[in-house]
């Protein structure tokens, strides 16, 4: 077993943290890269804070996944189905969505809240080059857990619903992945997004 | 999970490094410098502190002498001859489930008319869970351990020199993928959906071990027999062992057991009034009885504690036998 300090992969400069965080950001170049057998630089945009936001701030990561989708067959007691079609680009039974998935450790029902209703309702922002000191949380999720995961949250979007969802066959493929970190107040319901 | 030190430097500053179990980052608490250990392929290792000494694993072994149905005069007659420790491979896996089961439960009603209705009742179940698993990485022998069942203690590697250690001899591949079928069957048992006909979970493997255990083994004679004990080194607490078992319980067990069998295979036949399935349903648990009782005495000489892959067997061939023996008996009723 070997203990290694971790350094940017672009500039060479250690990073620092006091948070356990499996994806590594360094102030000096804003590169952002995971350790998996080696570095790995990661695409990643960091939203601007809306202009309203009070209260402490912080970045929650999130995956954003860009997959397609595809329902060939479904059945549902006493309800109906399809609700994930009108999230679909396209119409119809198949199509492209954006599915989020939150990188940062947190409970079941909080990381099924933020992934469904960010998946149903893509957040709009502006971008901007690093986080200006604002705390952002650790992300413990990889990309490969991320993508897994983008399957179980579309299948609860259906589920979530009027009606007991039976059967439902579908294909669905992630395209692409990326960090986004998505801004955030500390309120006293707990965390409110400040886009 | 409980933060452990690792016996390793931050290399920035030579500062001690705490990390918890299993993860692969931790900052320095001294400097501040993001540190990645990078373990055996990806596994990290640890070895936990041997905390018993050898009075104490003996005293542990004579006290579980005394519990249950062993031979009443162990703890009299029995004699330790032999008491060291060794350190044992295990894997330990955490596996996250996510996903749904749907389908549908059935339920029965029946009215004062005596007609039965079926109810069917769609269910949908999320499952999101974490799993720990844990399976021993080399062949235990006769130790009668497969998995750990403690997780909390000091870990070191000091005594490494001192205490006898078994190598893993199993792969690292093969404790995922048991890691991942446990987690599995146990998140569609949690599920409760007796019948499925939808069902997505997707099983992530987040973290593996090898953790290094301390056993003791106690091993003892008693009237010209051996047998041995396994004590925790961690926590003192006795694991695994066999030990022989006592005659009057034994006899007793025959004793209830033939009558028991007999009297319910011969009221089955007295009272079934020429209905075949009430004489066969009375001979199946007479008979079924007295197998059982037959099992209880061929092995009721010894008694057997722990994960010993023989005992499994002989549970599972139990349930066979019994099977085999109510086809026979239904077939010559016919």
């Amino acid at each position: 077993m070997k203990v290694i300090q971790v350094k940017c992969p672009s500039c060479n400069t250690p990073i620092y943290s006091k948070e356990r965080d499996r994806l590594f950001f360094c102030d000096k170049c804003n590169t952002l890269h995971v350790r998996d057998g080696g570095a790995e630089k990661l695409e990643y945009e960091i939203a601007e804070f809306g202009k309203s936001a009070q209260g402490e701030k912080v970045y929650m990561p999130f995956w954003r996944m860009y997959s397609s989708f595809t329902i060939t067959s479904k059945s549902v007691e006493g309800g109906q189905l399809f609700r994930l079609s009108s999230w679909l680009k396209g119409g119809g039974n198949s199509g492209s969505l954006f599915i989020y998935l939150p990188a940062t450790d947190m409970d079941t029902n909080s990381m099924k809240y933020w992934s469904t209703t960010y998946t149903a309702n893509p957040p709009r922002y502006a971008t901007r080059l690093n986080f200006g000191g604002v705390r952002r949380l650790a992300a413990s999720m990889n990309r490969e857990e991320a993508k897994s995961l983008a399957d179980f949250v579309v299948v609860t979007m259906e589920a979530e619903k009027p009606g007991v969802l039976q059967r439902l066959d579908y294909s669905l493929t992630v395209n692409d992945a990326k960090v986004v970190y998505l801004p955030f107040v500390y309120t006293q319901g707990g965390l409110t997004p400040a886009l | 999970m409980a933060d452990i030190s690792i016996g390793l430097n931050c290399p920035a500053c030579g500062g001690a490094i705490s990390v918890t179990e299993g993860e692969d980052t931790t900052p320095c608490q001294y400097c501040g410098s993001m540190l990645f250990i990078e373990g055996d392929k990806g596994v990290s290792t640890i070895a936990f502190t041997n905390k018993v000494a050898p009075p104490n694993a003996v005293a542990s072994a004579q006290a579980w002498w005394t519990r249950g149905f062993k031979a009443r005069d162990l703890k009299t007659v029995g004699q330790v001859t032999e008491t060291y420790p060794i350190y044992l491979p295990f894997w330990r896996a955490w596996t996250r489930v996510a996903g749904w089961v749907c389908g549908y439960e059935e339920r029965r009603h029946t009215d004062k008319n005596g007609r039965v209705t079926v109810e069917r009742i769609p269910k949908e179940v999320m499952v999101l869970q974490d799993y720990n698993f844990s399976e021993i990485a080399c062949d235990p022998g006769d130790l009668g351990i497969r998995t750990l069942r403690n997780f909390v203690g000091n870990t070191s590697f000091a005594d490494f020199e001192m205490i006898p250690t078994f190598e893993a001899t199993t792969s690292k591949d093969d404790a995922v993928t048991h890691a991942k079928n446990d987690a599995l069957s146990r998140a569609r048992s949690g599920a409760r959906v007796p019948h499925v006909t939808f069902e997505r979970l997707h099983v992530l493997p987040r973290r593996l071990s090898m953790i290094y255990y301390p056993i003791w083994v106690v091993r003892y004679k008693y009237r010209d027999r051996m047998y041995m004990t396994t004590v925790d080194g961690v926590t003192g607490q006795t694991m695994s062992g066999r030990a022989p078992g006592d005659p009057l319980f034994q006899s007793l067990a025959v004793t209830a057991g033939t009558s028991v069998g007999g009297l319910i295979a011969a009221a089955g036949l007295i009272f079934s009034g020429g209905t075949t399935e009430i004489a066969v349903g009375g001979l199946v648990v007479g008979a079924a009885i007295l197998y059982m009782t037959y099992r209880f005495f061929r092995h009721g000489s010894e008694i057997i504690e722990g994960e010993f892959k023989e005992k499994k067997a002989s549970a599972k061939q139990t349930l066979n036998d019994l099977g085999s023996i109510a086809k026979q008996i239904q077939g010559g009723m016919r």
